[in-house]
């Protein structure tokens, strides 16, 4: 699946930040985003009570997740929704074709989900014989470039208006100008009007499955997800196990921080609660509705030490918060996840081994662990990954010694002192304007700036102060 | 074997942490002096547009002004109070009318070239301008979705202060359909830029009427 070395990060990252379209592109979009949601949030009633509350929630339901997870099952299933367990991504995948295949689709709408880019079900489909169309305009904007999404909330947010046009030009057959973002807005809606009209099966991700009831929340802008449960006769929902909300009460709660965390709104304007298929007398909607329960490594993260990562909402607060996603973008972190929630869920979910540079991929200042609506401390979690990397594999024979060396080294003030004596003599060559210049394989975008050491340490000038010399 | 399903509850249960009780229910911290000012200056804030008339005769008499400006060929009804047992085509006769799951011919269809779809609503959040409406017998899904303009006659009596006042008197089980509305459909997909309308209805009106006396 998916994986990302040292050097795959290095490269790509090194690639967006000589990119200034990108650099802008980003720094403009989680700018909006988290000012908007500062704003948001100072709206809100004690805010700090609602983020504990979350918390709570969330912590209480993981730790009865069996249970809930049955009732979830049971309710759906007395709704008349079809609920199926799929162990990993080709269960899941065989679930939905086979579904698909039982109603003889050619034809599958799809309203944004993450959980569907995580098992790349539009491949398999289209594997299938069945044309997956993404609705959501950003999702579908990357589906036309052939390209994963760069955010979890702003899938598109790397292109900009000018590439988007090229792209719907190619699916008109007609040059559409760029200036005009409406008018390229309303091409879409006619375009997949059309789509939505003809399909054969909606799919959708699942925000929230609310146990009490069997209900599968679904949040969008611009009413894809309504369109997906509303128009084709079959409605395929898929959604990550760790999704359960026990109650109402406690869907009220996620609600209350979603929007307000990921995009600013006070809500989005679309949220839809499907409780199985049409019912007698209904002028329209569904009439099959079929959940897929995806596990795909989350149960074994149940009792972890990593399993406070489950309690993610997916606002994308994080991303925003991050200084590294704002420099590296999206595409660095591998798909799907990206920013601080990515760099500890992609480890968890395709092996640690593999993604070997994701838990690197933060200065651990703390940002994302601030805007989390769910407190989730992310930083503990990445630092906790890197420090399983150093005892399982990371560090070759030398940088053992090396790292066995400097801690000796800071165990011994003598040792220290005389080691930066020294110092200060061979960083003559290297040392410009109290900065040293780093050799290249350290410093390979060249923006790293390491202090030279200082003519004289701190504790020397202390001494003297304390004895009354300076 | 173990199925899928036995073998994922078995993992997800056989290291979880000891549980505590379940957090008590949050309760709005929300008092708002006038439920219906709020309402409508939230949903003002998002884009849509609101505004409260006396009573129900009120509405219908704003609904005329509203179709007439919008200059409505194709309206869309859900065949719910208030409009239930109201001959709109008597009223309106310029208009071709069609009743959710009652007239001839394709709803669908119908709905997809709708320049109106008017409904009532469930209830109504204050706090952030927001619509709850649902499917049932009568109400369709389409009808507030796929037309160029939504238009929702709401009874005051329907004003709740947020999300938590609605679930605590939420009545069980739920409707197989419930949206929250809040705005007209948008994205900001393309360089941040707003645009309005994209798969649901370009504008998004609430009447809210005195049912009170
Ligand atoms: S980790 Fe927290 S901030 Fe990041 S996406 Fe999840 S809930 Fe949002």
């Amino acid at each position: 699946m998916s994986s990302v070395s040292f050097k795959d990060f290095r490269t790509s990252a090194a690639r967006a930040i000589a990119d200034v379209r990108l650099q802008s592109a980003i720094d403009g979009a989680t700018l909006t985003f988290r000012t908007g949601r500062v704003k948001a949030l100072a709206d809100l009633p004690d805010v700090d009570g609602l983020r504990d509350q979350l918390k709570a929630i969330r912590s209480a339901t993981l730790a009865r997740l069996a249970d809930h997870l049955e009732m979830f099952e049971q309710q759906a299933r007395a709704a008349g929704s079809h609920v199926y367990w799929a162990r990993d991504a080709a269960e899941a995948n065989r679930f939905v074709l086979d579904i698909a295949q039982q109603h003889g689709a050619k034809l599958a709408v799809k309203s944004k989900s993450m959980a569907t880019e995580e098992i790349h079900l539009n491949a398999e489909l289209q594997n299938a014989g069945i044309t997956p169309v993404e609705t959501d305009l950003g999702e579908w904007i990357i589906q036309l470039a052939g390209e994963p999404p760069s955010h979890i909330i702003g899938p598109a947010l790397h292109k900009t208006r000018e590439q988007v046009a090229e792209l719907f030009s190619r699916e008109v057959g007609r040059t559409l100008p760029p200036d005009d973002i409406p008018m390229l807005t309303a091409e879409a809606r006619r375009l997949l009007r059309e789509q939505f009209l003809a399909a054969d099966i909606g799919i959708s991700g699942a925000n929230i499955g609310v146990a009490e009831t069997g209900s599968v929340v679904l949040v969008t802008n611009e009413g894809n997800g309504r369109l997906v449960t509303s128009a084709p006769p079959v409605h395929i929902a898929i959604m990550g196990i760790e999704k359960i909300a026990p109650t109402w009460d406690d869907a009220a709660v996620w609600l209350a921080l979603l929007a307000r965390s990921s995009t600013g709104q006070p809500m989005s304007c679309y949220t839809t609660a499907i409780t199985g298929p049409a019912r007698d007398g209904d002028p329209d909607g569904p009439r099959e509705v079929y959940i897929v329960l995806l596990d795909n490594g989350r149960a074994d993260l149940v009792g972890s030490d990593y399993d406070e990562i489950l309690q993610c909402i997916r606002c994308g607060a994080c991303l925003n918060a991050c200084p590294v996603y704002q420099e590296v973008g999206g595409h660095s972190y591998g798909v799907p996840y990206s920013g601080p929630v990515g760099a500890v869920l992609m480890p968890l979910l395709y092996g640690l081994a593999e993604n070997e540079a994701l838990p690197h991929a933060s200065s651990l200042c703390g940002a994302c662990l601030d805007v989390c609506p769910a407190r989730i401390d992310l930083p503990r979690l990445l630092l906790k990954l890197r420090a399983e990397e150093v005892r399982e594999h990371m560090l070759t024979p030398q940088e053992r010694l090396l790292e066995n060396a400097v801690a000796f080294v800071l165990r011994h003030p003598r040792l220290y002192r005389a080691l930066t004596g020294l110092g200060r003599i061979f960083q003559r060559p290297l040392a410009r304007g109290g900065l040293l210049r780093l050799p290249r394989r350290l410093n390979p975008a060249g923006e790293r700036q390491l202090p030279a050491l200082a003519k004289r340490s701190f504790r020397s000038m202390w001494n003297e102060i304390k004895d009354g010399q300076l | 074997m173990i199925t899928a399903r036995d073998d994922i509850l078995k993992r997800s249960k056989q290291r979880a942490r000891a549980a505590g009780d379940h957090p008590p229910a949050w309760r709005s911290r929300r008092q708002f002096d006038d439920l219906s000012r709020r309402f409508v200056d939230s949903l003002a804030a998002v884009h849509g547009e609101a505004c409260v008339v006396p009573s129900l005769e009120a509405a219908f008499a704003r609904l005329g002004d509203l179709l007439a400006e919008i200059g409505a060929g194709r309206v869309v009804v859900n065949d719910e109070p208030p409009f239930s047992g109201v001959d709109m085509a008597a009223r309106w006769p310029d208009i071709e009318w069609h009743v959710a799951g009652r007239s001839a011919g394709d709803l669908r269809a119908f709905c997809a070239a709708a320049d109106v779809g008017l409904s009532s609503a469930d209830a109504a959040l204050a706090e952030t301008g927001t619509l709850v409406v649902t499917s049932g017998p009568g109400r369709s899904r389409l009808v507030t979705l796929l037309v160029s303009v939504h238009i929702a006659l709401v009874p005051v009596s329907r004003l709740t202060a947020d999300l938590f006042t609605w679930t605590a008197g939420r009545s069980t089980p739920p409707p197989a359909m419930i949206t929250l509305i809040s705005g007209p459909s948008k994205t900001a997909d393309i360089e941040q830029v707003m645009a309005i309308g994209v798969h649901g209805p370009k504008r998004f009106i609430v009447i809210l009427y005195g049912d009170e006396d």
